[in-house]
């Protein structure tokens, strides 16, 4: 055994080189291919040698010898079948296969072998193609160009897919009628497979082929399935029409150009600018960007210098920089004349020429708005156009918010001042450092307010301007009650807790407290001398109407208008002469009488509504 | 306002437990590996199992084949090792089906058993292929890798075995047998052609072995399973 062992050894080895796929120059037999379809049958087919000269053919015949066990005791068997595959080959049928056990065949012809091959069967498994092709439609695209198809085939009828004996992949290829290269699809396990885009217009080509999992090597293709999608109608058939995408955008770009350039240089400024907006310049609140242009520094300067924010301190290098001083202990300027007149004056005309700003966001805005209560203080400075009365006026001011402090912090609990009004009272008073009148009504204010009062001709002289809360529709303005009667000072310095018992009766519109209101609350005035300054100057410069008076209950409309009727014989208003004029308001000294009785308060303020209703 | 917000409260904590019992439910059922050894109750269904058998089995021929055929352009080229006839592997003396007539007589609960028969038989060789690889001269990353790999999956497909069997078959528990693979010395022989046949030699077992088992259990899923239609 160990003989013939070796002797297989040498014939093995000395055939193998002719399996390494070498030609076969010699004309002898030799396999060419073995191939079991099933894992259950296998068969071989070798080449009949061509031969020149007729020898005897010779009888080619095949022997194999399977090994089982461990021991090749077997001898050499012949084919059992060499018809049923064909010429050439060697069938083996159920009976004589077997499965994971080694084959050798070898071919003899006269007697010498020829050639040898050793394998197992489970390595040579190459299925047979599947069968009963066929497709259906899946669906068309929108476009009626495309379509997706299912095709499905019935695997090999020898495999035993069913036991699972074997199991089968397919591989799937299709092509274009009259393509050369076919297109392939990846490997599946199932019987049936999508193929997606197919043109309509065109007919297909499709086959499978299958092998064994894990194998490498496929079976043969199966018979060639024609696929002929149905036509659609021509018409959508879009892809001929070409487009002219690039006429079409030379064309747009240039249209587009040239309506650009109209408008660009056209004279249209609205077209222009909605195109093209111009970019904003800076505003500085009243400054007319044109008096920047003309360069008159001085008046850019003047305006600046009444700017909260304006710090001269920055051009103090520069020499083309003149400032405003400020003298604000000077008494002599509060006597150089009203305000009134110096508006009315060439100087007033001057500034207005200068200061005549097209723009919206001049500094005319601050003095003209009524809601800026922070600002109106300081716009009335500005609207002077001089800080010399500026002073003054804001002493003034802040006598009055003084008593208005004074009344307010009494009143706070029920009042319902606004928040504003408040603050700038606090505001002023603290901005006036040398003159410390802050809330409390401390007697350093008492002081300050007796030497405010202590010349009272200085109070009388001091002009007032007004804050223009509407307009009539008659042209006339109605002013709001901004600043308080001068006069009111000197009450302001009273017996603070006898306002407490006023508080009910207050219906704050504004926060202003009429001096006459503020009278009532007081018990006798322990400074008569005051009162009677108090008199003939509401007779002359009383002239705010505020709401208050309206508002206030019957009982203190009779002790008003008892009040009133001593102190204030025609309290009245003044409209506007001259509105143009971003310093202030010059006002006209005409007086409109009061029909009405009931817009006479203790105060002569009135409010703007009641206003409308005497006014045409 | 606190009704609704009760309510709320009381389905987000609803879908809280659901999503916890979900995730819980999904653990036990779909976890891998199959149940651990020593769950004794644990409840995952014989399609299930065998799916995954399957898969291994699958998966373990794959890599057997690759793995063959990369030693075989490497090493084998030139050497002549196509005595394939002569060798043989150590799970011959196994009586395994060899048709599939015969695997079609053969009773489920038996070729199960040799099915696992097999497989014991080669957690030994595959250890020390691993071992041997490792030791070869330029050990190849990708033989090696696989050998690895093979090892662990065989072990994973013997433990989803043993779980099929204890399904199919409970109670009864066999006698562990298997062949004894003696291989190991001529692996580590001196000479290395000698070296490098049974290196060949064993692979090539393998995956003859390999593709035994992955057609066994396919047949077996179908017969148990399906009931013969797949």
């Amino acid at each position: 055994m160990d003989l013939w062992q070796l002797l297989l050894t040498l014939a093995v080895a000395g055939s193998s080189d002719a399996f390494s796929g070498s030609e076969d120059s010699s004309g002898k037999p030799k396999f060419t291919k073995c191939r079991s379809p099933e894992l259950e049958t296998f068969s071989c087919h070798w080449t009949d040698g061509v031969r020149h000269g007729l020898k005897s053919p010779g009888s080619v015949q095949l022997f194999y010898i399977r090994r089982s066990t461990q021991e090749w005791t077997q001898e050499w068997k012949e084919c059992p079948d060499y018809v049923s595959a064909g010429e050439n080959s060697c069938y083996f049928n159920s009976s004589y296969t077997s499965i994971w056990i080694p084959y050798c065949i070898k071919l003899t012809s006269n007697g010498g072998t020829v050639d040898q091959k050793c394998f197992s069967v489970e390595e040579i498994v190459q299925p047979d193609p599947p069968i009963g092709l066929n497709w259906t439609l899946l669906n068309i695209s929108l476009t009626g160009i495309h379509a997706d198809i299912q095709v499905r085939w019935e695997p090999p009828p020898n495999a035993d897919v069913q036991k699972g004996w074997i199991v089968l992949e397919y591989e799937l290829q299709y092509k274009e009628v009259n393509e050369t290269q076919w297109k392939m699809m990846d490997p599946v396990l199932s019987t049936s497979v999508p193929v997606y885009s197919l043109r309509l217009d065109k007919e297909y080509e499709v086959r499978v082929r299958s092998r064994q999992r894990n194998s490498e090597k496929y079976g043969e293709f199966s018979e060639v399935l024609y696929v002929t999608l149905p036509q659609m109608s021509p018409l959508a058939c879009e892809e001929d029409f070409q487009f002219p995408w690039f006429l079409i955008i030379i064309l747009g770009i240039f249209g587009l150009t040239v309506i650009l350039f109209l408008f660009i240089f056209s004279k249209q400024q609205r077209i222009k600018m909605l195109i093209l907006p111009p970019v904003p310049v800076p505003k500085i609140k009243g400054i007319d960007p044109d008096l920047l242009k003309e360069g008159k520094l001085e008046e850019v300067n003047t305006i600046l210098a009444v700017h909260d924010n304006y710090k001269p301190e920055f051009y103090n290098d520069d020499s083309w920089v003149e400032f405003i001083e400020l003298d604000i202990d000077d008494p002599d300027e509060k006597t150089e004349g009203s305000d009134t007149d110096r508006l009315l004056s060439n100087d007033h005309q001057k500034s207005l020429n200068i200061l005549g700003a097209k723009d919206d966001d001049s500094g005319r805005t601050s003095c003209y708005e009524p809601d800026i209560l922070e600002t109106d203080f300081n716009a009335s400075d500005m609207c002077d156009g001089t800080s010399e009365v500026a002073q003054p006026q804001r002493l003034k001011g802040e006598a009055d918010l003084l008593c208005l402090d004074q009344k307010n912090q009494k009143d706070s609990s029920s009042s319902n001042a606004t928040p504003a009004t408040q603050q700038p009272s606090v505001i002023l008073a603290e901005e006036n450092k040398p003159r410390p009148l802050l809330i409390g009504g401390t007697e350093s204010t008492h002081q300050a307010a007796h030497t405010q009062l202590s010349n009272p001709s200085s109070l009388a002289n001091i002009d007032f301007y007004a804050q223009v809360s509407d307009i009539t529709p008659a042209g006339s303005v109605v002013l709001s009650p901004g600043q308080k009667n001068k006069t009111g000072i000197s009450q302001c310095d009273m017996h603070p807790e006898v306002v407490s018992l006023c508080q009910a009766n207050f219906i704050m519109d504004n926060a202003y407290f009429c001096e006459a209101d503020a009278k009532k609350c007081i018990p006798v005035a322990p400074h008569v001398e005051v009162e009677s300054r108090v008199e003939p100057s509401f007779n002359q410069e009383d002239i705010y109407i505020t709401t208050e008076s309206l508002t206030t209950t019957a009982g203190r409309s009779g002790t008003a208008e008892r009040a009133s009727s001593s102190e204030m014989p025609v309290p009245d208003y003044t409209s506007i002469h001259i509105v143009q004029s971003p310093q202030g308001l010059v006002l006209n000294a005409t007086a409109l009488p009061l029909p009405d009785k009931e817009f006479l308060s203790s105060c002569g303020y009135v409010s703007t509504d009641q206003l409308n209703k005497i006014m045409p | 306002m606190d009704k609704k917000r009760s309510s709320l409260k009381a389905g987000s904590l609803l879908l809280l437990l659901l999503l916890v019992s979900d995730l819980l439910l999904c653990k036990s059922v779909a976890s891998l590996p199959i149940c651990p050894s020593g769950a004794v109750n644990c409840q995952v269904s014989l399609r299930e199992l065998f799916d995954r058998a399957v898969i291994l089995s699958h998966y373990i021929h794959n890599l057997s084949s690759e793995m063959f055929n990369e030693f075989d352009k490497r090493y084998a080229q030139g050497r002549g090792f196509v005595t394939k006839a002569i060798n043989s592997c150590h799970t011959s003396s196994l009586s395994t089906p060899e048709d599939k007539e015969q695997a079609q007589q053969i009773h489920h609960e038996d070729l199960l058993n040799l099915i696992l028969r097999v497989l014991r038989s080669w957690n030994d060789p595959l250890y020390h292929l691993v071992s041997e690889v490792r030791g070869m001269q330029e050990a190849p990353e990708a033989i090696l890798s696989k050998a690895i790999e093979i090892e662990e999956q065989n072990r994973r497909l013997l433990e989803g075995m043993e779980k099929i069997v204890g399904q199919v078959q409970p109670g009864i528990k066999e006698n562990e047998v298997y062949s004894v693979w003696s291989g190991l010395p001529s692996l580590q022989m001196a000479d290395e052609d000698s070296r490098l046949f049974a290196f060949y030699n064993l692979l090539h077992c393998l995956r003859r072995d390999s593709h035994k088992i992955d057609n066994y259990l396919k047949l077996l899923k179908c017969r148990i399973v399906y009931d013969s239609n797949c």
